[in-house]
């Protein structure tokens, strides 16, 4: 564009590269440090961060090319070649204002990725490979987030199986203080939810399984009690939700079991929910007064209506999403004009004032107080009086995207171009300091 | 001038009732339920000086007519919930409790005819009476409200078990604390329930020498008493969700049903309300 700095933004994810290229690059702690100063050390490179989760791993560089972030992934692994993708200027910022807002995400709307994005810049910012501009970018970046979270619906309702299923049981127990979780069988989904729900609350998970050995492995690694697959009756008794997820063809979970257990409850609630195909719990069971039961296509059905839902919210947070890229767009070239706009009042004053010292040394003394101040009141309102019109002009023309004009403005007043920008280890809240470290265009 | 401030409390309940039902909604807008909560508070404020203000102008017989005991009524239950407010933090409420409230203080805004009468007799005004009236209005509100938190929890029931999961799902609070807290608004109102009725048949025994008299009124509060009564015993034995909150709306029905009948039946079997001749006709 003007051969100046931009932010350059390499990057492969969920959308573009399986897990086992996205696991050879993926970095974090110590090691993420490390690589951010090495990358920042690199030639042509101002500011650097790195986001690395699970779903994507994206290299943002505020620097002369791309090529260094290009260099950070090829380093790691020679696969990623072909699964990276590349971004520059508005598209980069773009980009990570989509990505901070979950619109890039597996799970459109899902809440982790703010956070993630956070931990990206803080641990740039600690070490200092995040300077004035990232700093700047990361916070409207959050704003936007923010944006489109309060003002569109896009993390309104329960996005994934276990979410469902937690949703369902607080809606039916409020929270889960005092309350048992059983879960019959060893299905991998069901100790998710089993974990789901103790985080809600629940004080005791009892796991059940017609083979102790795996029963007692799940125990053990969900921190739940293994009980006796023979016990299965007396254990309906005690449990308030039942996670049911064997490989067993036929009802586990049958329509007497659950009459005889519910007597024994004295009618307390009770809430099945069947992840098993072919299904285990007998839906005749949720005909019975405070028994509620609900299989996989239940919850599917749940997640997938919030998942259309999403996509049609997404279409007013692309929007929302689009107006801040601009208005980042548009302060960072009103910004560009003020290095020219500073200097040059910078220089006024320092002529008005050498001037008016110059007089007062002459015929000072002839002067009282008060008179002296009005020398320097007179050199003070020339200098005010001419440059207003333009400064009023130059902003006006950083503001319509005019870059000619201040550049027109430095040569004519023979201010020079800003100085180049500083190198990283400016603090990054000094909110002076970058007004000088972007190069105007 | 007691009327023209009722007018005014009445505002403030409408303006609870338009910030509750919005924040029903709208539920992202929190501080809506609190604006509701605030406009209710100063609804019962203002409230309570018209109630004042009338005992001054009437000399509380003014609470022996239909509409002196709906004022009184709309009153306490928005003390209720307040209260319940207060304490279990579930806004949806407002927007179930505000608008009943306004309903039934609409009509006393505007049917000012007295129906009470102008002096009260000396055999009646005793301390026993004062608690009577408002144990017993107290004890109708706290059903009244208690049959609306069995219609939310009835409305949350068809959501959950019909797996529909929609508006109504996300915003009605969940199933046992609508519950609970049903349950512990019948218990609560039949415990005052029961004072009122105990002081009511120490009236009638001063008034009319006995204290049964199989007066209409004291049959069917009675009647309410024991069915409340049993509501609370059968808590006792597991009865919990959806039947028991069908009966707390059953019983509220009779609660209203046996007040319009008593209401409008014919002279000489009306409720003991204006009767204090001393005698049973």
């Amino acid at each position: 564009m003007n051969g100046g700095r931009e932010l350059h933004l390499v990057g492969l994810s969920h959308k573009s590269a399986p897990v086992a290229v996205r696991e050879k690059v993926a970095l974090s702690g110590d090691d993420l440090k490390g690589a951010l100063a090495a990358l920042s050390d690199r030639p042509g490179v101002g500011e650097v961060m790195v986001v690395s989760t699970c779903n994507r791993v994206e290299c943002y560089v505020y620097g002369e090319s791309l090529e260094e972030a290009r260099h950070f992934f090829l380093a790691r692994t020679g696969e990623a070649e072909e699964h990276l993708y590349e971004r520059s200027g508005r598209e980069a910022v773009r980009h990570l204002f989509r990505v901070a807002a979950s619109l890039d995400s597996m799970v459109v709307g899902e809440p982790q990725i703010l956070g993630q994005v956070k931990e990206a810049y803080g641990l740039a910012a600690s070490v200092q490979t995040a300077g004035a501009f990232v700093s700047r970018l990361c916070n409207r970046a959050f704003a936007t987030a923010k944006r489109v979270r309060s003002e569109t619906e896009i993390a309104r309702g329960a996005g994934s199986i276990s979410q469902v299923a937690v949703e369902l049981v607080e809606k039916i127990f409020g929270n889960l203080k005092g309350r048992a979780v059983l879960l019959v069988g060893a299905g991998k989904m069901g100790a998710l939810s089993a974990k789901a729900l103790r985080d809600l609350g629940a004080d005791r998970i009892l796991v059940t399984n017609r083979s102790p050995e795996r029963s007692r492995a799940l125990a053990a690694e969900i921190g739940a009690v293994a009980e006796p697959w023979e016990g299965l009756t007396s254990l309906l008794v005690l449990a308030d939700v039942v996670i049911v997820s064997t490989g067993a063809p036929s009802y586990v979970i049958t329509r007497e079991l659950v009459a005889q257990a519910m007597k024994a409850r004295r009618g307390r609630s009770v809430c099945f929910i069947d992840l098993a195909v072919p299904r285990n719990v007998d839906p005749a069971c949720g005909e019975q007064d405070n028994v509620y039961a609900y299989d996989i296509d239940d919850l599917q059905k749940v997640v997938s209506q919030t998942h259309a839902a999403r996509a049609e919210e997404a279409i007013r947070a692309e929007a929302i999403v689009e107006a801040e890229v601009m208005a980042f767009a548009l302060e960072r070239e009103t910004r560009a004009a003020l290095p020219v706009l500073a200097e040059l009042r910078r220089k006024a004053e320092q002529i008005a004032r050498a001037e008016a010292e110059r007089t007062l040394a002459q015929v000072g003394a002839k002067l009282d107080e008060k008179g002296r101040r009005s020398v320097e009141a007179m050199a003070q309102a020339i200098v005010n009086k001419l440059l207003h019109g333009p400064t009023a002009r130059l902003k006006e023309a950083a503001a319509s995207g005019d870059s000619d004009l201040p550049g027109a403005a430095a040569e004519l007043f023979g201010v020079g171009e800003a100085e180049a920008p500083p190198a990283r280890g400016r603090s990054r809240d000094a909110p002076d300091a970058d007004i000088h470290t972007e190069p105007h265009r | 001038m007691s009327l023209l401030v009722l007018r005014f409390a009445a505002l403030f309940y409408a303006g609870a009732v338009t910030a509750y039902v919005l924040h029903f909604a709208r539920p992202r807008h929190a501080a809506l339920a609190t604006v509701g909560q605030w406009l209710l508070g100063f609804a019962f404020v203002v409230q309570a000086i018209a109630i004042g203000l009338g005992c001054k102008e009437y000399g509380g017989a003014e609470f022996f007519g239909l509409r002196g005991g709906l004022v009184f009524m709309t009153w306490l239950a928005a003390g209720a919930s307040l209260v319940v407010q207060r304490l279990y933090r579930i806004p949806a409420i407002g927007a179930f409790v505000t608008p009943l409230i306004l309903v039934v203080l609409l009509p006393t805004l505007f049917l000012v005819k007295p129906d009470f009468p102008e002096v009260l007799p000396e055999a009646v005004r005793r301390p026993m009476l004062t608690i009577h009236i408002v144990t017993a209005l107290l004890g109708v509100a706290l059903f009244a409200i208690a049959s609306l938190v069995a219609v939310m929890y009835l409305l949350q029931e068809r959501e959950v078990k019909g797996k529909r999961f929609g508006a109504l799902f996300s915003r009605l609070p969940s199933l046992a604390a609508l519950d609970q807290l049903n349950q512990r608004l019948v218990r609560f109102g039949f415990v005052v329930y029961t004072v009122a009725l105990l002081t009511g048949s120490g009236m009638a025994k001063v008034v009319w020498k006995s204290a049964w008299q199989w007066d209409p009124q004291q049959v069917s509060s009675l009647v309410i008493w024991m069915l409340y009564g049993v509501m609370v015993q059968l808590r006792h034995t597991g009865w919990h969700g959806r039947r028991f909150a069908l009966l707390t709306i059953v019983a509220f029905g009779l609660v209203v049903g046996s007040m319009v009948t008593l209401n409008v039946l014919p002279e000489g079997m009306t409720r003991h309300g204006g009767d204090f001749s001393g005698e049973r006709k």
